[in-house]
């Protein structure tokens, strides 16, 4: 298994001279004061997974996998790790990112306020990737990347106009116990989530013909 | 004979196609040619010996091990070109190696870098870069490192030029040599398998429509050219197959030697494995 991990980050390799070039350019503009450019580097994270599928069903590896004594569960695993990889590395640079930009903004570092976005931006890769895995397993990369976008844009929608129409305040209410275990309900929430969606994709590969 | 591969009654449906009834033995120390035309059943075959394809009735035992109950100890002894799946293109033939060694317990990296030499491959170039016969070498390079006992091949010199297929062809040659070891490959490339094959096996519309000595075949089957009226003269039960030409019928035959003595006709050429396969398939019955 060890083997299929570093497949997938060999393939991410050629993309780190841009992911160095964008990481300094993001720096530049959050200090400058835009926050939402820490948020692209997570976003660039999920992009480099797809990536790798694409070309994964591009020169039809996925059956040439098979052929090796991993198993089909391994090739499943290795990617739900890769990515978890990935995302330990871009957690660690936009770490780096949320302190520069506390120290520059207020002279100090607010590790709590940090963390919090931290842990919501993990939270929102986790939720998209959760969903895409098993639909690239089941439709193939190129109908899994247009309906996540569907759902994405799908759910914003459909939550924005109810918001209009409910009130959804006390409902809201009831859930605001969970913020001060935030710290420990996310990551679990999340963690949950991925290998859910890890179980699914097994599933699926394991009985996918080629 | 010890088979290093066995199948027995192997059947697939598909929508708009069925493998029926396939049943092919492979001894040690040797090489078996698949031959038919595309969508014949070939690569399907292929693919569920290697469990790439599910749900096939039948049963299919490598190293005399079931194919599915144990799966990874057999896939660690065989090598596997097959027809456009590879790794991705934007890794480098050093990346084979380093993943490879991990993938595989007696993965060789001595032996492949001794064959990305021979072959004249990049070591620090992305895939992509490489010419298709480029490709398929490192294909085979990276199927041959880590010693196994059964090669499994679909179109292995497809996109080579001659030099090189007789470059891989001999490679094939030596790999059988220690007699542990077999060859199962499909190509479309007839000589090929006329030089290397020890067995022949003729797959047609998912059904297998013989399986012999490569010898047995050469010997014993011919092709006679005649004019209408030494055609007409022909039973049929002593004719496989035939085929008008402009100028000629082709009349296949399965024991050249007997039809000689009955109808003592002299034109009666050797036949050739695309000759076999033509009329089998285009010829009259």
């Amino acid at each position: 298994m060890k083997g299929l991990i570093k497949k997938d980050l060999f393939m991410i390799r050629s993309n780190c001279k841009i992911l160095l070039i964008l990481f300094i350019v993001y720096l530049i503009m959050t200090i400058e004061g835009n926050d939402f450019a820490m948020f692209l580097l997570p976003f660039m994270s999920i992009m480099l997974m797809i990536s790798t599928f694409s070309y994964d069903s591009y020169n039809k590896w996925t059956s040439y996998a098979i052929t090796l004594p991993n198993g089909r569960e391994k090739s499943v695993r290795a990617k739900y790790l890769a990515t978890l990889l990935i995302a330990l590395v871009t957690t660690i640079f936009t770490l780096i990112l949320l302190i520069a930009v506390s120290y520059f903004k207020t002279n100090t570092i607010n590790m709590e306020e940090i963390l919090e976005n931290m842990l919501g931006m993990l939270f929102g890769i986790f939720v998209i990737q959760a969903f895409m895995y098993p639909s690239i397993y089941k439709f193939g990369v190129e109908k899994a990347r247009i309906g996540i976008f569907i759902l994405v844009f799908g759910v914003a929608i459909i939550g924005g106009v109810l918001s209009k129409l409910f009130d959804f305040s006390k409902i809201a209410d009831m859930f605001k116990f969970l913020n001060q275990y935030s710290l420990i309900v996310i990551p679990l929430a999340m963690f949950g989530l991925l290998y859910l969606s890890y179980k699914v994709s097994e599933k699926i590969y394991q009985k996918k013909e080629f | 004979m010890e088979n290093i591969l066995e199948i027995k009654n192997l059947s697939k449906k598909y929508k708009d196609f069925q493998l029926k009834d396939i049943n092919i033995k492979l001894p040690k120390g040797m090489i078996m040619g698949l031959i038919g035309e595309n969508g014949a059943g070939k690569t399907t075959t292929i693919k569920a010996i290697l469990d790439i394809i599910k749900d096939y009735q039948g049963e299919i035992k490598v190293f005399g091990l079931d194919n599915r109950i144990d799966e990874k100890k057999i896939k660690e002894d065989i090598g596997v070109v097959l027809d456009d799946m590879f790794f991705p293109e934007i890794l480098m033939p050093s990346d084979i190696d380093s993943i490879m060694r991990e993938i595989y317990k007696n993965w060789d990296s001595s032996l492949y870098f001794k064959y990305l030499n021979d072959f004249s491959l990049p070591i620090k170039k992305e895939i992509k870069t490489l010419s298709k016969g480029m490709r398929k070498k490192l294909e085979i390079a990276t199927c041959l490192a880590h010693h196994p006992k059964l090669l499994i091949l679909d179109e292995p010199t497809s996109g080579l030029d001659p030099v090189a297929r007789n470059e891989v062809i001999d490679i094939f040659l030596d790999f059988i040599q220690n007699e542990e070891c077999s060859i199962l490959l499909s190509s479309h490339i007839t000589t090929d398998l006329e030089h290397i094959a020890d067995y022949i096996t003729f797959i047609n519309q998912g059904e297998i429509l013989l399986s012999k000595t490569k010898d047995e075949l050469m010997e014993q089957y011919g092709v006679v050219k005649c004019g209408l009226e030494d055609f007409l003269k022909i039973d049929k039960n002593d004719r496989l197959r035939y085929k008008k030409n402009r100028y000629e019928y082709e009349v296949l035959v399965e024991n050249k030697k007997e039809f000689n003595k009955k109808y003592h006709m002299t034109t009666i050429d050797k036949m050739t494995l695309e000759d076999l396969m033509v009329l089998m398939i285009k010829g009259v019955k």
